[in-house]
């Protein structure tokens, strides 16, 4: 599990790095709300915490720009005690919870936890990537003709249009997707890679998915390649 | 009465016969190198008088050998049956480097899927062979039309072919929707095993 910390008081982004990285997350810290920017568009993540005060663009606009190319990352801000507006503005803008300073890194890590667990609910049920559309509740992928996906594909399919542009590794393709199948071997990844390559073909789609048998895979418009 | 073929009947039937004894020595080609055979089955047949007559009748045309040789294409029609997509567009390739074909005209509804999910490749050559034809040519020309599929797609079209000649079904709007959702499950299933073929030679070699 990988989160973005964006926090600019380094004592505090320290602290919480080395306690959530000792519970066995992998954690990147971003100085402020652009670098927070950047990383979510090169990186996949769990969830992201944010702090609303940084330099440079604050956690609310950072947040905003997240959300605006279209992903769908619980989130968790973190306010001053006082500010309720904060609060508000940060839920408005996106956000999935928000924690008050000071807090018990005890907490943060439960939330973190929670929304980690309800975040498959919160991806739309018709996710679209160039000309190819993807329907996860009718198993259907779709551009000029469509197809059917098995479940694991979908699963597969979903991501990587969630991701479009972002590098992901075979590693945590399996890790996400066939985690609980204890039997499978990490090589199923590269097969089903193949299954939706064959699959976008048929139907026509402008998009494809770079990679060798190794990885790392990504989702990417035909024109731009 | 002579027939709509006239005296081209027994012709065609050679042409025909020419045809799919071409694609026969093909399969046991490919079967002997890979184990495996370049089709499932094959079958031809020469359109029955009664619905060639049925068919110029439906194009306002008159029912004469004319019509059927030179106007319609599909005197001599093939069904090419295979198991797997890549195979289909191999026996194209293989058609098409036959001496004497002409393609006249393609139609690749497998990768351009009509909208009701039906899925085929369709191809109408004209073949020059070393018998008259009626425009008294000789060698003359003929046209055969060839549609190949996978058996998956073969089974769906058989389906779907049902349902055309049914009158009156109850839940007509339902039964469509689910045969177009069977036709992209095929479709999936298709391309799947096509990988799976794919990667397992690939191990091999």
């Amino acid at each position: 599990m990988r989160i973005l910390l964006a926090e600019d008081e380094q004592q505090l982004s320290r602290a919480v790095a080395a306690v959530l990285s000792h519970m066995g997350y992998e954690i990147d810290v971003a100085e402020n709300g652009l670098r927070a920017v950047e990383l979510s568009g090169e990186k996949t993540y769990d969830c992201m915490v944010f702090d609303i005060m940084m330099p440079v663009m604050d956690g609310i606009e950072a947040l905003r720009q997240i959300r605006q190319s279209g992903d769908v990352t619980p989130v968790i801000m973190l306010t001053a005690k006082s500010e309720v507006s904060d609060r508000v503005t940060g839920l408005d803008a996106g956000a999935d919870d928000y924690l008050t300073k000071p807090f018990a890194i005890a907490e943060l890590a439960a939330r973190i936890r929670s929304l980690i667990r309800r975040n498959d609910s919160y991806t739309p049920k018709v996710i679209s990537c160039g000309n190819v559309s993807l329907d996860t509740s009718e198993l259907e992928l779709k551009a000029e003709n469509s197809v059917r996906l098995s479940e694991k594909e979908m699963q597969l399919m979903e991501l990587l249009i969630l991701n479009s542009g972002k590098e992901l590794t075979a590693g945590q393709l399996f890790e996400k997707i066939w985690k609980d199948d204890e039997s499978t071997p990490e090589g199923v990844v590269w097969m089903y890679i193949c299954y939706l390559r064959s699959k976008l073909e048929a139907v026509a789609a402008n998009v494809t998915i770079i990679g060798g048998r190794e990885g790392p895979f990504s989702l990417k418009e035909r024109e731009a390649l | 009465m002579a027939g709509i073929y006239g005296e081209y009947a027994e012709t065609l039937q050679k042409v025909m016969d020419q045809l799919i004894g071409e694609l026969s020595d093909y399969n046991n080609e490919v079967k002997e190198k890979t184990g495996d055979g370049i089709y499932e089955h094959l079958l031809g047949r020469i359109k029955s008088e009664e619905s060639m007559r049925e068919k110029c009748g439906r194009r306002g045309i008159p029912q004469t050998s004319e019509s059927a040789l030179r106007v319609m294409t599909d005197s001599i029609g093939l069904r090419v049956i295979t198991r797997f997509i890549d195979d289909i567009y191999q026996i194209v390739t293989f058609l098409r480097k036959l001496p004497g074909v002409t393609i006249v005209q393609e139609k690749d509804y497998i990768r351009h899927a009509k909208p009701n999910g039906y899925r085929s490749y369709h191809v109408i050559l004209n073949r020059e062979v070393p018998y008259p034809d009626i425009d008294g040519r000789q060698p003359g020309h003929y046209y055969i039309e060839v549609q190949l599929r996978t058996i998956a797609m073969d089974s769906w079209a058989s389906l779907e072919h049902q349902l055309k000649y049914k009158k009156d079904i109850g839940n007509e709007e339902l039964i469509v929707k689910e045969l177009k959702r069977c036709a992209d499950e095929l479709a999936g299933c298709d391309l799947s095993m096509q990988t799976i073929r794919n990667m397992i030679r690939e191990e091999e070699s």
